[in-house]
């Protein structure tokens, strides 16, 4: 006889106790999985669209920003712009920018550069004229704002505009209108203020097209002069008063803080409201909110998609437990508790989800990809490893969620009856 | 020494129906039944005579309503479910009418899938799945799927899973009820060698050609022993 059967004490088969360990459920949930390939696949399609349609949903949403973010900073860099308020019944006149406003603003850490523009025609054919803004600006303006980019020719200089010298650049749709199919640099432009004086300009230099989504809203027929000209020539200029300024940031300042420094000169000076202030920050930051609104609806319906994907993991995960009676049954007989029983389905189940998940985010990679190769417009490819591990997250817990019922179903099979099943 | 099976007064009644009326079944009553160490048992009767439930007690699938159970000499009263379903994996081998192999895994992990729940490591499992096939002559079939396989060596695989646990008893019920003449004697005569080394089998079955190679017959009627309960 055999002695060992002499001491039924408790076995020591296993140092560690009789607990199975944790990796075999994953290997069993794999095999399960892999002899019903058609069936796996079918089942986490569900989540695979949902998971696709999240992540490529936040990182276009984020491409968007980003490029919205770089469009915006191509024609307006970063900067402050400040301007009389037109509305409560203010008049134009009422309330200029000074020289003593610009002065105070050069404390700030931005280059200053005040302008003023007035309306002003020239003869398209004899006899016939048409309108254009003439803009006064300080000399060499390419250099205080940098998103102003002479194609041909050159700006006109500090001195230049010092002495008010009778010269002009031409923005790209001016020099169109002004000299259409023809070299404008070195031309003369004649221009008529509205009460009848006439004004000859030599074309020292045209500007580049601006660019990015926003390039129309930089497309006008500009004329820029020097601002002592304007204020020599125009009939409703003032000396020493200007119609707005532009605040170009210098890389360190933080646009917030400038904003309201600049609001309280303003407001310290002339009360409060009576000009407008706004920073391309805060058109960003507008326009930031709406994509994240945009987002959050595209994602709330991405989110039902899981939902639903959820359901037929939940439906596939029953189906296989009704089916895999028998093979619960044999499992309890054999040793298993209801425990590990339960550890195998819901393990199964996040398994299934999670290779969808990670399905979903290599397709939405694909597509951001292709997007970002063909669509101007995004720039900049992005795929935060944070989106990825929501994604991956929540795919998980989708099967973790849905899982736990047709688990707790296998778990709660009585071993007799399930070997009894046919 | 400790018997592998000792049972006293253990009774089992089914209860069903509504609050009202409620009607009860008595599957068991009464049993007395001591299993020796390597015994080997055969536990007759007709159908009805609650046999599968002595079974089911006996391989702790189920509780007695009343009665002391000791296996292996450990009372089973008061156990949860996760302790017996360790103390299962530890000591009881079934060996079923039906097989019941998993039909995705080979013969050696089906062989291997009791120590899964033991936490013995893989390369392990896998050598003494190798050996427990060994031992019932399947050495060349190790990685067939059970679709491959004769009922006979089916049957055999599903021995070699009892086996593979090296459990205090051997529990079969009806193992040959599946097979052809020649398969069973095959499955039999393994029957009677793992008896030889000395293991104790406890075989439910309605032949009485099988129960006569037992060394002992119990038999059971309207769910009492009837004969042969004690050695």
């Amino acid at each position: 006889m055999n002695p060992a059967r002499e001491a039924p004490a408790p076995r020591t088969n296993n140092p560690a106790g009789s607990r199975m360990n944790p990796l075999e459920n994953f290997r069993m949930a794999f095999e399960s999985l892999w002899g019903n390939k058609l069936r796996s696949f079918l089942a986490l399609l569900g989540i695979v669209i949902g998971v696709f349609a999240v992540t490529a949903m936040i990182s276009l949403g984020q491409m968007a920003t980003a490029g919205i973010t770089q469009d915006l900073e191509a024609i307006a860099g970063r900067s402050i712009f400040v301007q009389p308020n037109f509305g409560e019944g203010h008049d134009f006149n009422t309330a200029p920018i000074r020289d003593v406003d610009i002065r105070a603003l050069q404390a700030l850490p931005a280059r200053v550069i005040p302008q003023l523009f007035t309306n002003i025609q020239y003869e398209s054919r004899p006899g016939v004229r048409r309108s254009m803004q003439l803009q006064g600006t300080p000399g060499d303006l390419p250099r205080l704002d940098p998103t102003i980019r002479v194609a041909s020719g050159r700006y006109f200089t500090e001195s230049e505009a010092r002495g008010g010298l009778a010269v002009v650049v031409l923005s790209d749709r001016a020099a169109a209108d002004l000299f259409p199919g023809r070299q404008a640099i070195g031309q003369v432009v004649r221009f008529f203020y509205p009460g009848g004086a006439r004004i000859e300009l030599t074309v020292v230099g045209v500007l580049e097209p601006p660019g990015g989504i926003f390039g129309g809203l930089g497309a006008a027929s500009t004329a820029y002069a020097p601002t002592q000209l304007v204020w020599n020539t125009s009939p409703d200029a003032r000396r020493g008063q200007y119609d707005f300024v532009i605040l170009s940031l210098k890389p360190e300042a933080d646009a917030r803080q400038v904003t309201q420094q600049v609001r309280r000169i303003f407001e310290a000076r002339y009360g409060e409201g009576r000009y407008q202030i706004q920073s391309t920050e805060t058109f960003q930051q507008t326009l930031q909110s709406i994509t994240l609104i945009l987002q959050a609806l595209l994602g709330a319906i991405a989110g039902l998609s899981l939902l639903v994907g959820g359901i037929g993991i939940m439906n596939i995960m029953l189906v296989s437990v009704t089916e895999r009676t028998r093979e619960i049954g044999l499992r309890k007989a054999l040793g298993a508790t209801s425990g590990q029983v339960r550890q195998q389905f819901l393990i199964e189940a996040v398994v299934l989800t999670l290779m969808g998940g990670i399905l979903g985010v290599v397709l939405a990679a694909g597509l951001l990809l292709l997007v970002t190769a063909t669509v101007p417009f995004f720039q900049i490819f992005i795929l935060n490893p944070a989106t990825i591990l929501l994604a991956l997250a929540v795919s998980a817990l989708v099967g973790l969620f849905f899982g736990v019922w047709p688990a707790a179903r296998a778990a709660a099979l009585d071993p007799i009856e399930a070997l009894r099943y046919e | 020494m400790t018997p592998v099976v000792q049972m006293s007064g253990v009774t089992k009644v089914y209860r069903s129906g509504s609050s009202v009326r409620t009607v009860e079944v008595h599957a068991l009553s009464g049993i007395d039944l001591t299993v020796q160490q390597a015994e080997y048992v055969a536990l007759m009767g007709p159908s009805g005579s609650g046999k599968s439930t002595l079974m089911h007690i006996i391989g702790l699938l189920d509780t007695p309503t009343e009665g002391e159970y000791n296996l292996g000499g450990q009372p089973v009263r008061g156990l949860n479910e996760g302790q017996l379903a360790r103390i299962r994996n530890q000591r009881v081998g079934f060996v079923f009418q039906a097989f019941f192999l998993l039909p995705r895994l080979t013969a050696l992990h089906n062989v291997a899938l009791p120590l899964v729940y033991r936490g013995v490591s893989t390369p392990e499992r896998l050598k003494r799945a190798r050996q427990a096939l060994e031992s019932v002559n399947l050495g060349d079939r190790l990685d067939h799927l059970p679709s491959e396989l004769s009922g006979g060596q089916k049957q055999r695989v599903a021995l070699a899973r009892a086996l593979v646990q090296e459990p205090d008893l051997l529990l079969a019920d009806e193992p040959t009820g599946n097979l052809d003449s020649k398969s069973s004697d095959e499955i039999m005569g393994l029957f009677d060698a793992l008896h030889r080394q000395g293991k104790t089998i406890l075989m439910v079955t309605h032949d009485p050609d099988l129960g006569a190679r037992a060394q002992r017959i119990v038999r059971l009627r309207d769910g009492r022993v009837v004969d042969g309960g004690m050695a």
